[in-house]
């Protein structure tokens, strides 16, 4: 080539660095070019498993978030004298501020621990964040799932070893038939791209069933336009498609799922559509051989589906088989497309086409990979065999408050079709799968002084699990486990300040949020929100919420409105674990962990987090935080890291364990495991061997493997449960028969009874129930923008140069008819507030919807962005409308605006009517009071040439 | 040699990640600074490379929407090329490349009028203009891992959408894709031959199900029971 | 396009200044009515000067990186706009030296100042050849890819020339000269006919569509982002538009202040014999030719606004 001799840029004075990126929660390996100690490039690491060498427009971008005026730069304090929320702070130091706050904490802790609340937002390091509160002894900690997506975790964990999410995904390799189900960007960002191009070069179908057209949708072969939140039902009409002509996967039923286990029929007693169990304490089958009952446990019998008998077994109860419940329920003229078509607005006959190509896909191009192996029962198999059809849902289906149960009912789909954990299926991520449901159950005590027995989150299998005292009243300050919310396994993040503001069901002390804006986009009912975290009690003049902590690492608008804020360093300036004890960065073949490690020096009087909490673990006296003589045992976060374990020989790190460095996936500590991670490029990846690839719920040498490997405690099979027991438990206890705990209010008494079916089923929104479809015509719900993360990307120069503002997205057709003009201002109202909005009319958009892109609205001021910043000038949020609670009904304590069970924020639930705005009435509105800048924040520059050496000038 | 991109209209996702890490790369680039105006006040802009605009066919509900990138096209017929009057502009014999000598321009802005396709943005800090290089000074760069002689936009693109090559090669991955995908150029009736190729979205695979219909609606009592062993 | 007042200034004065030039020449040459005295000729040349240098000068002021200015000609074999930059530079010395030689010689149109003067003004009409081709040769606008164009910029820069020169012709005698008027009057109606036909010709559709810039013809196509929320320089350079009521308005008022009125003008002079209307006739031609130019400018749809949403099919 001509230019061999060329030289382009001098290499010598750079270095290169492997981390992970945080710009999302994807957590793709980077690979960073550093010169002169300012980042030259960020690119994929082309050996990563997660993004094999892509990168998105964020981690693309990961400079200007460090090179943001936004970044704090020292502790601060609220200055004395002036009100929370006025935007006044005094620098305080790193020793002051921490003293003060472990004084405080150790009050809490030596007196009421529930006082603390602690809760987390899109953080990666639940493991420790978890511990911590567990040692702490309050019960009040979770992460952001319970306002993020727990419904497709609960959903798919109450019945199958994995679940949506982070748990588990399609084959890409080898599927033919991918449907996806209200995804905009999800999680795995860059993997699902990735695996997009190549199910389109491999020629497999890829249908999209979303409201809106852009992005993912785009490129779909097919786009299903539905009306929001009914997506439970359109996939439980496809179930009646495929019961209705026996499209089914028998064996996969009988085998591998509870299909064929009996149920005692005997409505009104307390073991009413319970399993009917033998001594054992197994459920049990009618054997179609011996024409007997059989224990379903057990490996041998040939159980009948039974489909429309009944049995009576022989102490005289009548018992039938989950599968002819689903027989009768799903085979009922309602799911029948024409019915359901009416709901959905897909036409009927796309509903059975759909259905019909899966089960032609299914079963007629079923694919066969040769590999013994050998299930549960000992049976030996020489093939793996695949239905190649897999699917994909996320948040347009989790963010309803019918979302577990229609989650449940694609999960559903996909077990008809046999096609979970196969060859082409939808598969499993380590360290699932799990039992179902994982055991583990929440803490539901807590003491002075004293560690809580577990993770304050866990599992509920019944109501002798919630986490309620006598009265049955919540002990949480979120509610979570509670009759409200039975099975909030993440929490409810999204009522803590309402509830700490409300002193309901306590008044708490002090609150610490990390990574969560809570007094912005990640609140429902922003403008209220703010007013809370301001108010004060009018008996002892103090804040309602007396004191708020917050670690950030910009100028958020959740910083305006802190006591205490201790600024954090970037994800180049810390060291970091995506560990296996978390939600690591596993693939469906392959175990992964991951780290960072600082690429850069902080040049600013910032600690990361995780070392705040190591040092307060010490401080507190944490009893695994300490030797028996008080002496911190960790020295830091990386010493902690390292030597820590869970039980003997498993830590947060699985990759090159033992002293030696030599071990994986367990051994003793390695004093060298950060450096070997470092050497190797900061993720660790172990292959599995293709014979435990599949079918792993049941595959033996992969129960035995994940015991070893600590991820599940016994090697034994884990059924899929389309019947859930837990639910029907539930639906008992509402129904006042349980032999347990029972809610007295009439209102809980009713939600379990209506919404705990041990099956699939659909029902309508809550907040939809109970606000008029005429008067609010519209459905309105978010997307993701690919290039922004919630709040944290309006400070990235380059990302906000392509979204500064947003939209309200509107069916052309329909905008035209109702007299709005594309790129008009609108009034947008709902049953809880209105905002003024600029809409633009498009084509794309199912015409009962309007969306918007999530979080692009800013507060003036926050960011430190000019205050006339489009984003606070002509952006907004959709979050000024929603409201935390359903709207009121008389005789009836306010509810939360969350799934009835899992307690999942209900975002997408909200209805809307729109009118044109008055002429001259322009600009976005509610307007908030423009933040003041910080103490040492820089005032904004005119013009960036941000660059790491002169240009090396090409001669023509 | 002539070198240049296939963008897969197929696949493209419309994320803006090939944009942003152009931006990245370049501003470091042999053009570099790329400066932004006003990057954190009331209307930030800047220079870019590579822009991706979206776009919507057809009418609801028979709608699709196109996501489309757009960088130099590096032309045959670079009129770029041809107007300007100082010879910054320059399309260079071995590989057709198409770039600007910063050291020369005079920032007339004539050659980005003579660009059909939005290639050229002038840069108002240096007084320049600058378009795409297409990451010469990654391509060629020795000292760069041969795998990632490529541009940072390729490099960098999740839905692989993205292709780099030599035309003039009729086996190499651009040509061969060409070929077989039906690409095309960005209006073609200007006559500039772009060396750039779009893939137009591929037809969907029709899946039969008239089988599956003819075998009508059974009765439950009609299945087949099937004994299975657990 | 961006009318920006740089270029604006550089075609109107520039174009202006070689016309008079070249009627200069041409007035001289045939002894038009006598032709010019010494006065008027040296007052013709230098305002053909002046006008020529506030052209040139402006349009170093529309580029960003002026200090190379002065590589403009070195690509003079493909660019349009080099060959214009070598052929305005290579006027003036003819020009002054013709200024000269009638200063010191009084000879408006012996042998060497008529070499001279033709010298001057066939260069100065290939300037406005090469700045007609500027914009002829761009294909990304309809509006400027055609012949029509450089006709167009003869025809204005010959109108301007004729005007002043009639207006320099009064101002100093004092006396209408109607061959003078009847050439400024003549080209003035030359101009609006063809200033009409190039109005009819870009009114109708043309050049690429949004389907041919995307590669979708089957289709309709709309654009739902152009993937930027505030400008870009190809927005700010490209992205101007008048709605074509006001076009209308504006052309009327351009014709009315450029050609209707100045010829109102010259006649009521011819007439009347006031030599100030002459000098008013040719302010005004020189400012309707200018919102001419303005025209020009903003009129011009670059084929690049279909990439951000203009809905040409
Ligand atoms: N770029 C980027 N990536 C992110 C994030 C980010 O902010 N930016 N955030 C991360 C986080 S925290 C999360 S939780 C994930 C969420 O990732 P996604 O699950 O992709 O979440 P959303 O963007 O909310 O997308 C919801 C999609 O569902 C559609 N939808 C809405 N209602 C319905 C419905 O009832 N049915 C169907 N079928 N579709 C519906 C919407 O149109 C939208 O396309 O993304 C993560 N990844
Ligand atoms: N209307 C509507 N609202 C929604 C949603 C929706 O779809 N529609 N989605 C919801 C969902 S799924 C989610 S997950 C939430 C978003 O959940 P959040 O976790 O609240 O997301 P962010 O807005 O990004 O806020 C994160 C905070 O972390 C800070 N931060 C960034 N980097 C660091 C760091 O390195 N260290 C520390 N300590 N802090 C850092 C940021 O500055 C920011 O203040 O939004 C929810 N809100
Ligand atoms: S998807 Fe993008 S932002 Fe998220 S981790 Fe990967 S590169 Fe970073
Ligand atoms: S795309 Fe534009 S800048 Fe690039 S070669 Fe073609 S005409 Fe020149
Ligand atoms: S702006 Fe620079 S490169 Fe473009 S035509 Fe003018 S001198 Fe040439
Ligand atoms: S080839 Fe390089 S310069 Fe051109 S668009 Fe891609 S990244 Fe940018
Ligand atoms: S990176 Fe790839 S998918 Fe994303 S916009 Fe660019 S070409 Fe399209
Ligand atoms: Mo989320």
């Amino acid at each position: 080539m001509a230019d061999q001799v060329t030289v382009f840029e001098d290499h010598k004075n750079q270095r290169i660095e492997y981390s992970t990126c945080y710009m999302c929660a994807c957590r793709c390996g980077i690979k960073v070019t550093v010169e002169n100690d300012n980042v030259r490039f960020i690119q994929g690491n082309r050996n990563h498993p997660t993004n094999q060498g892509v990168l998105c427009a964020k981690g693309s971008s990961g400079i200007m978030k460090q090179n943001s005026p936004a970044k704090l730069h020292q502790p601060l304090l609220r200055k004395p004298g002036t009100a929370r929320g006025a935007g006044e702070f005094v620098p305080i130091s790193w020793e002051k501020a921490l003293d003060m706050l472990t004084a405080r904490l150790q009050h809490i802790r030596s007196t009421n621990p529930d006082k603390l609340a602690f809760f987390t937002g899109r953080d990666q390091m639940q493991a420790l964040t978890g511990l911590w509160a567990q040692q702490f002894g309050t019960l009040n900690w979770a992460a952001h799932g319970g306002f993020c997506s727990v419904n497709m975790a609960a959903g798919g964990l109450y019945m199958m070893p994995f679940a949506f999410w982070e748990f588990g995904d399609p084959d890409w390799d080898r599927t033919k038939y991918f449907m996806l189900w209200g995804v905009a960007e999800d999680h795995a960002s860059n993997p699902i791209k990735i695996a997009l191009e190549k199910l389109k070069r491999r020629g497999a179908k890829f249908v999209a069933i979303n409201p809106a057209r852009t992005g993912y949708q785009a490129i779909a072969d097919e786009w299903v336009a539905i009306k929001p939140g009914t997506d439970g039902l359109l996939a439980l009409s496809m179930v009646h498609v495929l019961l209705e002509r026996e499209l089914f996967d028998w064996d996969f039923l009988v085998r591998y799922t509870n299909a064929p286990f009996l149920i005692i029929d005997a409505p009104g007693s307390s073991d009413h559509g319970l399993f009917w169990r033998n001594a054992a304490g197994h459920p049990q089958v009618w054997d179609m051989c011996t024409q007997n009952f059989a224990d379903g446990m057990e490996a041998g019998a040939n159980p009948s589906l039974s489909l429309l008998d009944k049995h009576i077994t022989p102490d005289g109860r009548t018992v039938r088989t989950v599968m002819s419940l689903m027989i009768e329920k799903y085979l009922d003229a309602s799911y029948a497309p024409e019915q359901v078509s009416k709901i959905t607005g897909v036409p009927a006959e796309t509903i059975e086409r759909l259905a019909l190509e899966m089960a032609q896909v299914a079963f007629e191009e079923t694919i066969e990979i040769p590999c013994e192996w050998t299930d549960w029962t000992g049976r030996k198999h020489d093939k793996f065999i695949g239905r190649p059809v897999s699917m994909y849902a996320m948040r347009g289906v989790s963010a309803h408050s019918n979302g577990f149960q229609s989650a449940r009912a694609i999960h559903l789909l996909q077990i008809l079709l046999g096609t979970i954990d196969c060859p082409g299926g939808f598969c499993a991520k380590p360290p699932y799968p799990k039992p179902v449901p994982p055991p583990i159950k929440p803490a539901q005590h807590s003491a002075p002084n004293q560690p809580l027995s577990s993770s304050p989150l866990g599992y509920p299998t019944g109501p002798e699990d919630l986490v309620i005292d006598e009265q049955g009243n919540p002990k949480r300050i979120d509610k979570a486990f509670s009759w409200e919310t039975p099975l909030s396994i993440q929490g409810l993040l999204h009522m803590v300040i309402t509830n700490a503001h409300n002193y309901d069901p306590y008044r708490i002390d002090t609150l610490i949020l990390f990574m969560a804006n809570m007094a912005w986009n990640s609140s429902m009912n922003t403008v209220e929100i703010q007013k809370m975290l301001m108010a004060k009690d009018p008996e002892d003049g103090e804040y309602r919420i007396p004191f708020i902590v917050v670690s950030d690492a910009y100028h958020s608008e959740m910083v305006n409105f802190s006591d205490l804020v201790l600024p954090d360093t970037t994800y180049l300036e810390r060291y970091d674990t995506l560990s296996m004890l978390d939600r690591p960065i596993s693939e469906t073949d392959a175990v992964c962990d991951s780290i960072r490690h600082p690429i850069l020096k902080a040049n600013r009087d910032v600690r990361a987090w995780q070392e705040v909490l190591v040092d307060l673990a010490g401080r507190l006296q944490f009893p695994a935080f300490v030797h028996e003589n008080g002496e911190k045992r960790y020295q830091d976060y990386k010493d902690f890291i390292v030597n820590y374990q869970k039980e003997p020989g498993i830590g947060f790190l699985s990759g090159w364990r033992g002293k030696n460095g030599d071990q994986h996936l367990r051994g003793e500590p390695n004093p060298r495991q950060w450096e070997a991670y470092i050497d190797h490029q900061s993720f660790f990846q172990h292959h599995l061997p293709l014979n435990i690839r599949y079918f792993r719920f049941v595959n033996q040498a992969y129960l035995d493997f994940a015991v070893e490997a600590a991820y599940i405690p016994k090697a034994e099979p884990m059924f899929i449960e389309i019947y859930s027991e837990p639910l029907q438990r539930f639906r008992l206890a509402g129904e006042g028969v349980y032999d347990g705990p029972r809610p007295t209010q009439p209102a809980d008494r009713e939600r379990l009874v209506k919404y705990f079916d041990p099956l699939p089923f659909w029902y309508e929104p809550l907040e939809q129930q109970r606000v008029s479809a005429e008067e609010y015509p519209f459905f309105a719900v978010n997307q993701r923008p690919m290039m922004m993360y919630h709040s944290w990307d309006s400070q990235n120069a380059w990302l906000r140069q392509i979204i500064a503002q947003n939209f309200l997205y509107m069916n052309r057709e329909r905008g035209e008819h109702l007299g709005i003009a594309d790129k008009s201002w609108v009034w947008v109202e709902s049953h809880n507030g209105k905002i003024r909005v600029q809409v633009k009319l498009i084509e794309g958009c199912q015409e009962d919807t309007v969306w918007t892109w999530n979080a692009i609205g800013k507060q003036s001021g926050a960011w430190a962005l000019s205050p006339d910043a489009p984003e606070a000038a002509r952006g907004f949020l959709m979050n000024h409308l929603i409201s935390e609670l359903l709207p009121e009904k008389t005789g009836e304590r306010r509810l939360t605006n969350s799934d009835p069970i899992t307690g999942q924020a209900a975002w997408y639930d909200l209805r809307v009517r729109i009118y044109p705005a008055a002429p001259g009435e322009e600009g976005t509105w509610p307007t908030f009071p423009t933040i003041k800048p910080l103490p040492d924040e820089p005032r904004p520059v005119d013009r960036l040439r941000y660059h790491t050496h002169p240009p090396v000038n090409l001669k023509s | 040699m002539r070198l240049g991109l296939v963008i897969d209209l197929d696949t493209c996702v419309g994320c803006h990640a090939c944009a942003v890490a152009c931006k990245e790369w370049n501003t470091s680039g042999t053009t570099g600074a790329l400066t932004d105006y006003h990057p954190y006040g009331a209307q930030p802009s800047g220079v870019w490379f590579n822009r991706i605009r979206h776009f919507e066919l057809g009418d609801y509900p028979h709608n699709k929407t196109i996501n489309f990138p757009m960088s130099c096209m590096h032309c045959e017929n670079a009129e770029c090329v041809t107007v300007c009057p100082t010879g910054a502009s320059y399309k260079r014999a071995e590989d057709g490349i198409v770039l600007v000598d910063q050291n020369k321009c005079m920032g007339c802005n004539y050659c980005s009028w003579a660009c059909p396709y939005g290639a050229r943005e002038l840069d108002r800090a240096s007084g320049t203009m600058k378009k795409c290089t297409l990451c010469v000074d990654r391509i060629y760069d020795m000292e760069i891992p041969e795998e990632e002689r490529q541009p940072a936009c390729v490099l960098t693109c999740p839905a692989h959408a993205r292709m780099f090559g030599d035309f003039d090669d009729p086996e190499s991955p651009v040509s061969r894709a060409v070929r077989e995908r039906g690409g095309y150029e960005l209006m073609p009736e200007l006559n500039y031959q772009p060396s750039n190729k779009y893939l137009p979205p591929r037809p969907t695979r029709p899946i039969p199900t008239e089988h599956l219909r003819k075998r009508g609606i059974r009765q439950v009592k009609d299945w087949i029971h099937q004994a299975v062993t657990r | 396009m961006h009318p920006a007042l740089a270029v604006i200034f550089l075609t109107l004065f520039s174009g202006g200044g070689f016309g008079l030039m070249a009627l200069t020449a041409l007035v001289n040459d045939f002894q038009i009515d006598g032709g010019l005295n010494p006065l008027q000729t040296m007052i013709a040349l230098i305002i053909s000067m002046a006008f020529v240098s506030i052209g040139l000068l402006s349009s170093t002021a529309h580029l960003a990186n002026p200090k190379n200015a002065w590589r403009a000609f070195t690509r003079w074999r493909t660019s349009w706009l080099a060959r214009e930059g070598v052929f305005a530079v290579m006027y003036y010395p003819f020009a002054f030296l013709y200024l000269v030689w009638v200063f010191f010689t009084g000879g408006t149109h012996d042998a060497i100042g008529l070499i001279l003067a033709n010298l001057a003004a066939i260069i100065g009409l290939i300037t406005i050849f090469c700045q007609g081709m500027i914009y002829a040769v761009l294909r990304t606008m309809r509006q400027w890819n055609t012949p029509l164009v450089p006709a167009n910029f003869y025809a204005m820069g010959l109108a301007i020339g004729a005007t002043w020169l009639a207006a320099i012709q009064q101002i100093t005698t004092g006396q209408p000269d109607p061959a003078l008027i009847g050439i400024a009057a003549a080209l003035l109606v030359a101009t609006g006919v063809l200033k009409g036909i190039y109005y009819f010709w870009i009114s109708r559709p043309g050049g690429p569509t949004i389907r041919t810039a995307t590669g979708f013809n089957r289709f309709s196509v709309r654009i739902l982002d152009q993937g930027h929320t505030f400008g870009t320089f190809l927005t700010e350079e490209f992205g101007h538009r008048l709605p074509p009521a006001k076009a209308k308005s504006i052309k009327i008022l351009m014709y009315l202040i450029a050609i209707i009125l100045p010829l109102a003008l010259l006649a009521i002079a011819l007439w009347g014999q006031v030599a100030a209307l002459a000098v008013l006739a040719a302010l005004l031609v020189l400012t309707g030719f200018g919102v001419e130019r303005w025209l020009f400018f903003i009129e011009a749809q670059h084929v690049v606004n279909l990439y951000h949403g203009r809905q040409q099919c």
